[in-house]
């Protein structure tokens, strides 16, 4: 019998939570309400006895200071009160650590079936509220429709005694299941086959994979095993195997590609293998024998926060966000791993798919019991081992969903609740496994699930033989393909020597995580897949890398003049007091320390530059260091960079600016230049061309091209190493408008490179904010005429041509003299100047030191240009702000004789914040506060 | 002399366990990180130590009240060897999760050396979100508590989303009475907060960051002192590195607050 508990805080005290949906309820959606009050639901599906229920009670449930609970609902007033609950099948965190208190407590276990619920109910207290508002607050702030469910009853239809009534969202399938045997008689029922199932197989690749399962001798093979035709769980692995996200297709693809001006073609071959690479080992856990986590970043590309025009994204980009920033928060916090350095960009671009990069830095040791660590291996013998989650149906075609674009047919069941607790669990036993020496070969379950991970892990030892039954599953009733690609989170898999199998085991048990064989490797060159006894698959290992066409694409380059792109006829400003304190308050600019605030970037007790830094703590930082190895006076510093609105222009250029970007943030910092690491990220729209769906496919494939030729030569230029990469080819949304048309909304091409290197002794690093009254400024760098694409320019309406441009052999001696100034503690500060120009970044230093600053544009040294408004906005890559010591003056110019510098002005006592133009004239004079003021205006109320 | 031993407890979702061993060590402790399981199985003897450490994190994801699981957990399977851990005058310190845990444990305040029953709260923050900030902490002059001795204004970052203190007036006068209130939010000069966000990030009453229990050896607390281990944790230090250079002072930093709490921990031991 179920039992149902409420719990609310006592009413004298107050409900943060309640009034935050209150606030938002008034600014998202302009409803007044007067007070929200939260009550916490749990829903008890298990046979307990009134004592037991009395004590879980009183000893889990109910905080006696603070709480007030009951069985029977809750005697909260309300005029409309809203019960939101996950659908059957989301992952419940609470109702699942609530199973582990109750069982702990009575010291019982719950039977097959039994389970804990959680949900909430809110009380809703308005003048004039109807049931359309009340809706709407569901809808839009307490509910995501995609994974929760919702009821609401008025003041006058609550029944005090039933309440809610009793809602168990228990999965029940009632399915036995069942391996399907698929025909292939024909390219065409193959492709209809694949439709209807969502495989997503690429036309291309169905004749082969049909030649291969008529093949006399493959027949032959399989018939010992009791198969004929592909069954389900063999073409799903294909599917799965020869996804673009798991495969790399695009970038493995062969593109030919010619410029429309010049004539010029070529055959790029493999043009991103230095991405395509990195598909096996990607996430740090998984990276050889598995890394100790260190730090996480962030990048979010969402569309405008305030935006109100015609397009219907399924949720508004402020929604989106929030959503977004809670997700990594609870991620990171309570995987106990600092998020130390993040960014966001609006863009409309991004209204018909947001992008959400998430980054993460882990450690090994160089050796474990004398082996190397980062190498791992599958050895004929070895066990197959899942460990962490449970297998359920979420997730299942989460990979072939994310390769294609968003439809109203996209079945919302691939959405996946992340699950830190158990994943931090699983953390710490694998760190103490690996340590012990049993591991010799780990994978993450991500995309693909098992197909993908063990599939790729049965490559070194080449085969092996997996028991689908014995994969612990969330609820009966899934069939045997649905095993195999599940994504349900917080899953590795592992390869164990037998002998070590009674230590995997009992250390897992001690962490309180589950672990069970599921199989072994073999060198069959089979997978060969079994449920209780029957064959569901018997497949060549090599077959799903070896014979598979190549993708193709055609890519037209027409450069942007071609494109009809020109410099804006402009002439500068008269006030440009107002245009930088607008430039200040522009979304992609202004402060977004509520973002950062939320996320702990100290734990682990190694942050030394932190998210934000300045007199005030409240600007941010170039980049972030941390000490990991807390004994040691080394660090690691790590930065990102995001600049697709170049994109628009050349991918090309944007690509060495986003690269260059990243680095000097490292630089900035005190960084050493020498040791920088890269990870490139691509978004990408979708590149493949289609006269109607996508029309302009070739110059999106053109200008993959021009990235990854960028990629390539500004970090052979730099020295730069790619350590990982990912991408993500179909960056599209189909949204509808005002009229329900639809519109496909594609995104910027954007490519984030986050960057890291080691810090020789962190107790030298620098941080951007301006020091002591009477320091000299300097800028490091030249000038040019590269508005294209800028800040200003979008701030004015414009694209522009001229894009800033990387001129590795110019910026590098810099890069470097900077960093043996600051090695030899001359430098008080340092600052990159990027987006928004040396305007806004000299505003940036003045604001980080609260002090003031007194600038003479004439001083700056520029190429090609004399205008104010050029040399304020104008954001060309390799440039720096620096202050120092007066004293160190000659020190200082010595070190970089020969560079492009100059100092350029002081900072004051006075807070003015003062710029005199090229000709002496006074173009800005204004207080620190107000640049402050305007730069925290658009997200200072935000916490 | 025979070291002292210092039991730092991991698993479930706790997570402060490398940087407050490593504290420890600093203080001049031999710390361990022990994983609850194997303080309940046995591998482990509580009896071996003499500081007991619950830190920070999220044990078992927070869920339904942070602390809530793993006070249940502990007081179910280890109740008794904790309260003869603390009759025989050894040490306890919660940090964050930790002093969330043992205020449900009931280990703080303990009036009337009743170490079980739950008469004070840690409740969601005011502002309405998990928050990561330095504070300014004043430690009431008057504490009787072992770790904050010769401490009079030190700065801790907090990161918490649950660290609201909240008591009824009667159990609040008493903690005052009793000289169990030991760190107060303050505004940078170290004058009280008087609940004024950010310098009291929380809204917790009356200030409250940290609380002892009567003996003063049973100390909890929001604020982590094992994330201050080094100067450079500090927000300001490029900014009071710089300003020393410029005053031509050593620009060596000495142990820091976070730090010298431990010690005091570990030196009460050291002369017990």
């Amino acid at each position: 019998m179920a039992h149902r508990l409420e719990i609310a805080l006592r009413p004298e005290l107050f409900d943060a939570e309640g009034d935050g949906i209150r606030r938002k309820a008034k600014d998202y959606l302009g409803i007044e309400l007067h007070s929200v009050r939260c009550i916490h639901v749990i829903t008890i599906d298990a046979n307990l006895t009134a004592n037991q229920l009395n004590t879980i009670q009183t000893e889990i449930f109910t905080n006696p200071v603070t709480q007030l609970s009951s069985h029977n609902p809750l005697d909260i007033a309300f005029d409309w009160t809203v019960w939101v609950g996950f659908r059957p099948g989301v992952r419940d965190n609470p109702g699942s650590t609530a199973v582990e208190a109750v069982e702990d407590i009575l010291d019982i276990k719950f039977a097959s079936g039994e389970a804990i619920y959680t949900s909430k109910r809110y009380c809703l207290k308005g003048k004039d509220l109807d049931f359309k508002d009340v809706n709407t607050i569901a809808g839009e702030l307490l509910a995501n429709d995609i994974i929760q469910q919702w009821k609401i009853f008025s003041n006058d239809e609550w029944d005090p005694i039933t309440g809610t009534g009793l809602i168990i969202p228990k999965v029940i399938l009632n399915h036995t299941p069942k391996v399907t045997t698929i025909s292939v008689h024909s390219d065409l029922s193959l492709k209809r086959i694949s439709d209807e199932r969502g495989l997503a197989l690429n036309p291309a690749d169905i004749p082969f994979i049909r030649s291969y399962f008529m093949d006399k001798k493959v027949r032959a093979g399989r018939a010992v095993k009791g198969l004929s035709d592909p069954t389900d769980v063999e073409l799903e692995y294909i599917s799965q195997a020869r996804s673009d996200h798991c495969n790399h297709n695009t970038f493995r693809g062969l593109f030919r590609y010619r410029d429309l001006e010049t004539g010029e073609t070529d055959v790029m071959d493999n043009g991103g293998a230095i991405t395509g690479i990195v598909g096996v080992y990607r996430d740090p856990m998984g990276t050889g024998k598995g890394s100790r986590l260190v730090m996480g970043g962030y990048g979010f590309c969402v569309g405008p926060r305030d935006y109100n025009g015609a397009l219907r994204p399924h949720l508004h980009p402020r929604r989106l966000l929030d959503g977004v920033i809670e997700g990594v928060r609870d991620g990171g916090n309570k995987s106990g791993i600092p998020t130390t350095f993040g960014q966001v960009l609006f863009d409309h671009g991004y209204l018909g798919k947001c992008l959400v990069f998430v980054t993460a830095l882990g450690m090994m040791p160089a050796r474990i019991r004398e082996k190397p660590a980062e190498q791992k291996k599958t050895t004929p013998g070895d066990l197959v081992i899942m460990c962490g989650g449970r297998v359920g149906k979420d997730g299942i075609h989460g990979v072939t969903a994310s390769s294609e674009t968003f439809s109203e047919h996209t079945p919302a069941g691939h959405v996946q609740i992340g699950d830190p607790y158990t994943q931090k669990k699983m953390h710490d036993f694998l760190l103490d496994a690996r340590d012990e020496g049993l591991i010799q070969f780990v994978t993450d379950n991500g995309g693909g699930g098992l197909s993908s991970s063990v599939g790729e892990s049965a490559r070194f030892s080449n085969g092996c033989e997996i028991q689908l039954e014995k994969v612990p599953l969330k609820y009966e009733g899934l069939d045997q393909w649905e095993i195999w690609i599940s994504e349900s989170q917080e899953r590795m898999t592992v390869a164990v020597r037998p002998e070590d199998l009674e230590r995997f085991l009992a250390l897992s048990k001690m962490h309180a995580v589950e672990s069970t064989v599921i199989g072994r490797y073999t060198d069959s060159g089979k997978l060969y897949i079994t449920y209780n006894g029957s064959a569901c698959a018997y497949i060549d290992m090599d077959l799903t890398t070896s014979g598979f066409p190549q993708w193709e694409f055609d890519a037209e380059w027409l450069p942007p003049e071609r494109r009809g792109l020109h410099e804006p006829v402009l002439k500068p400003p008269g006030n440009y007091r107002m245009v930088l304190l607008d430039m200040l308050s522009r979304p992609d600019i202004c402060s977004k320390e509520w973002i950062s605030r939320q996320y702990d970037h100290e734990v682990q007790g190694t942050s030394v530059i932190k998210p934000l830094v300045g007199a005030e703590r409240d600007v941010s930082g170039d980049a972030a260091v941390i000490r990991p190895i807390l004994s040691s006076s080394r660090g690691l510093a790590f930065a990102q960079a995001l600049l697709p609105a170049y994109s628009a222009i050349d991918t090309y250029h944007m690509t060495g600016c986003t690269i260059d970007e990243a680095v000097r943030r490292l630089v900035a910092v005190g960084a050493d230049f020498d040791q920088i690491g890269g990870v490139d990220n691509f978004c990408w729209p979708n590149i493949q061309f289609h006269p109607q769906n996508n029309p302009d496919g070739k110059l999106k494939a053109a200008k993959l091209v021009r990235s990854c030729r960028a990629l390539r030569e500004i970090c052979l230029a730099y020295e730069i190493p790619l350590l990982s990469g990912k991408d993500s080819m179909y960056v599209d949304g189909h949204l509808q408008g005002r009229y329900k048309e639809t519109h496909k909304v594609s995104a910027l091409e954007t490519l984030q490179f986050s960057a890291t290197s080691i810090v020789r002794n962190i107790n030298k690093c620098i941080t951007m904010d301006s020091k002591v009254e009477g320091d000299l400024v300097y800028i490091l760098g030249a000038t040019r005429n590269e508005l294209g694409g800028s800040e200003y320019y979008a701030h004015l309406g414009y694209v522009g041509l001229n894009v800033p441009e990387v001129v590795p052999e110019v910026f590098i001696p810099l890069y470097r003299e900077l960093g043996k100034a600051m090695d030899d503690e001359i430098v008080a500060s340092a600052h990159g100047i990027y987006r928004g120009g040396l305007g806004v970044h000299l505003a940036l230093v003045a604001m980080g030191g609260n002090l003031g600053m007194k600038i003479d544009l004439g001083a700056v040294p520029v190429d090609q240009t004399n205008r104010d408004d050029v040399v304020l906005f104008s954001e060309s890559a390799g440039r720096f702000i620096v202050t120092i010591d007066p004293r160190n003056r000659e020190t200082f110019e010595q070190i970089l004789s020969g560079l492009s510098f100059a100092c350029i002005g002081a900072v004051t006592g006075d807070n003015r914040f003062v710029i005199k133009g090229i000709d002496g004239k006074h173009l800005v004079d204004v207080s620190v506060n107000v640049l402050k003021i305007a730069w925290k205006k658009p997200f200072g109320e935000l916490i | 002399m025979n070291p002292v031993k210092a039991l730092v407890l991991t698993g479930y979702g706790l997570n402060c366990d490398h940087e407050t061993a490593y504290a420890l060590e600093l203080a001049g402790a031999v710390a361990h990180r022990v994983h609850i399981n194997s303080l309940i199985d046995g591998t482990v003897a509580i009896t071996d130590f003499q500081i007991l450490v619950f830190g920070g994190g999220f044990s078992w994801g927070d869920d339904h009240g942070a602390g809530v699981v793993q006070a249940v957990r502990m007081k179910t399977n280890l109740g008794d060897k904790i309260l003869k851990f603390i009759d025989v005058g050894n040490l306890v310190l919660g940090i964050c999760n930790g002093f969330q845990t043992l205020v449900n444990l009931g280990l703080l305040p303990g009036f009337d050396h009743d170490y079980t029953k739950r008469s004070v709260a840690l409740t969601f923050n005011d502002c309405g979100n998990f928050r990561d900030q330095w504070v300014t902490l004043k430690v009431v002059p008057t504490a009787s508590c072992i770790f904050t001795a010769g401490l009079d204004v030190l700065e801790l970052p907090v990161r918490h989303g649950e660290g609201k203190f909240y008591a009824e007036e009667a159990i609040l006068y008493r903690l005052v009475e009793e000289n169990q209130v030991v760190l107060q939010y303050a505004l940078p000069d170290g004058s009280p907060a008087e609940r004024d966000f950010p310098f009291n990030p929380n809204g917790s009453v009356h200030d409250i960051a940290g609380i002892c229990d009567p003996s003063g050896r049973i100390f909890g607390l929001m604020p982590h002192p094992e994330a201050f281990n080094h100067w450079t944790n500090h927000p300001d230090w490029p900014r009071i590195k710089e300003k020393k250079k410029r005053a031509q002072e050593n620009t060596e930093f000495v142990l820091t607050p976070g730090i010298r709490l431990f010690q005091n921990a570990v030196r009460y031991i050291q002369n017990k």
